[in-house]
């Protein structure tokens, strides 16, 4: 349904945008050479299509490794910069001065030193959407939740492991929420990575078509961009409910991002077992 | 077991006056104590001293004897991703396990154990809450406004039942209900009205101390303390010499 629900309000924007582009053609009398009549764009899509889901499945493919390089770094690290330790002082600090540079200004030297292949893509993808979350985790890891921690605390009980449960769980909404803009920065990342420097996916398209000033190679690979970022963030707000229906719901097996919760509910089965 | 400040002085940082100025207030424990002011006298601020939540800027605060030292609010919650048996039966050591038993059936909790926290009335909350912490090992236990949501009879049962359940136990429980502090508190240690140089002294009123079983207390004499701890509540800080 989520998914149904956001495909819909893509194809409703894109729809809307292509009639106003259109609209704008009539109103002006701009050639079709500038903006494709919805015939051409048919046959650039019938033409081209299968080459184009292949190259956009490929950046996808970049996207979301990327992403989850960056939800695993972002969490290792956001552990560490919840500490009120040096570590974690000089974590945070460097985490909010590196943050306010851009990271695409860096990705020609990303691709002088690793070349325009795989790597570059990857990790220029990672880098986009890494500062961001590593924010959002700093500030949910380093954030008591007082009204459930206290008991813990008072009666010896804390550990970082229960502290983390806490806090994940507690601001799940949260995490969800920055997990899935991180996805569309990381789209757009490994988009910007391929139209700087790569041979390879649909970033890469829409460099040549733009070198060819065809608009409606553009325009079906955008239409493609949006197909595929709309289904990739559908999926990952819904693996966000479920593991909320679980969490809330059920004893039940969770996923990696569940892990401290399984822990705990380990520790408390071996506690009932052992008393 | 003794309970000893002396020369309190608390102030919030970034606060302008201060909360304690030159307190000294003492308990003698076992037993039953209440503290009572209105709003903003520093009755939870004094409970946090006490737990070592807080630490005072200047004065002492003895508690010789005392292992461990427990301060509850009634605003906490367990954790959500599980019921509230399987967090109770995780947090409750095993010699307690019968007493746990004990106190949710007292509490008329046993029926919920299934149900998740989120899911519970906020008077159900405040009993669960308590319950987990009366199975801990402690010495003092203080209990900030921890039954504000049980009804009044289902209050005054889970006092009676504290008194007969821990009688070799300190508990200052804190409250905002005069007539209720009067009835079960063996002394009642009234914050008079805030002040901007700081509290500087705490009154002390004898409770009725009623015990379950015991004979109806006469009306005259609930209101008669029940005045008291209100006029007390509503006088200022002592001037300053």
């Amino acid at each position: 349904m989520r998914t149904l629900k956001r495909l819909f309000q893509f194809i409703s924007i894109y729809a809307t945008a292509l009639g106003l582009l259109w609209g704008v053609k009539i109103v002006y009398g701009f050639s079709d050479y500038l903006i494709p009549p919805p015939l051409e764009v048919l046959h650039v899509a019938g033409q081209n299509g299968l080459l184009y889901v292949k190259a956009v499945l490929d950046t996808l493919a970049v996207a979301i490794a990327g992403h989850m390089v960056a939800i695993v770094l972002a969490t290792a690290v956001g552990l560490v910069g919840r500490l009120s330790t040096w570590p974690g002082n000089l974590t945070r600090t460097a985490a909010y001065n590196l943050q306010a540079y851009p990271i695409v200004a860096v990705a020609p030297i990303i691709f002088l030193f690793l070349g325009d292949g795989l790597a570059s893509r990857l990790l220029i993808a990672a880098m986009i959407c890494y500062f961001p979350l590593l924010l959002s985790f700093i500030g949910i890891f380093a954030k008591p939740v007082e009204e459930v921690e206290h008991f813990f605390r008072i009666t010896g009980r804390i550990n970082w492991r229960l502290e983390l449960s806490i806090r994940t769980f507690e601001n799940l909404d949260k995490i969800t929420t920055v997990i899935v803009g991180s996805g569309t920065m990381a789209l757009v990342g490994t988009i910007i990575a391929e139209f700087l420097a790569a041979t390879n996916g649909i970033g890469y398209i829409i460099r040549k078509a733009l070198y060819q000033s065809n608009l409606a190679k553009i325009l079906v690979a955008l239409f493609l961009i949006g197909l595929c970022s709309s289904l990739y963030l559908s999926l990952i707000e819904t693996i966000g409910g479920r593991i909320k229906i679980r969490l809330y719901g059920h004893k039940a097996e969770y996923m990696i991002f569940c892990l401290p919760f399984v822990w705990h509910l380990l520790e408390a089965q071996v506690h009932t077992a052992v008393f | 077991m003794h309970i000893a400040c002396r020369n309190l002085h608390y102030t919030y940082p970034g606060a302008d006056s201060p909360v304690f100025s030159n307190l000294d207030w003492s308990i003698e424990g076992p037993g039953f104590f209440a503290l009572f002011g209105l709003s903003g006298t520093g009755k939870s601020t004094l409970a946090r001293l006490i737990s070592g939540e807080l630490s005072p800027m200047q004065g002492d605060i003895d508690i010789p004897n005392a292992r461990r030292v427990l301060y509850t609010h009634n605003a906490e919650r367990i954790p959500g991703w599980n019921t509230v048996g399987a967090h109770l039966r995780s947090v409750t050591p095993a010699s307690k396990t019968s007493l746990l038993t004990t106190i949710l059936k007292d509490y008329g909790m046993e029926v919920h154990l299934e149900s998740r926290f989120s899911g519970l009335s906020m008077g159900q909350k405040n009993r669960i809450n308590l319950a987990r912490y009366l199975v801990q090992e402690f010495d003092l236990l203080i209990a900030d406004e921890v039954l504000a949501n049980v009804d009044e009879p289902t209050r005054n049962h889970i006092l009676e039942r504290l008194k007969i359940l821990f009688p070799q136990k300190t508990f200052i429980y804190i409250s905002h209900n005069a007539l209720e502090v009067a009835r079960f508190s063996q002394t009642i240690h009234v914050l008079p009205h805030g002040s901007t140089a700081g509290t500087n002294k705490i009154h002390k009123i004898t409770g009725l101390d009623r015990q379950e079983g015991m004979k109806t207390t006469p009306e005259e004499l609930v209101q008669e303390r029940v005045y008291a701890i209100l006029r007390s509540a509503a006088s200022t800080s002592e001037p300053r010499p």
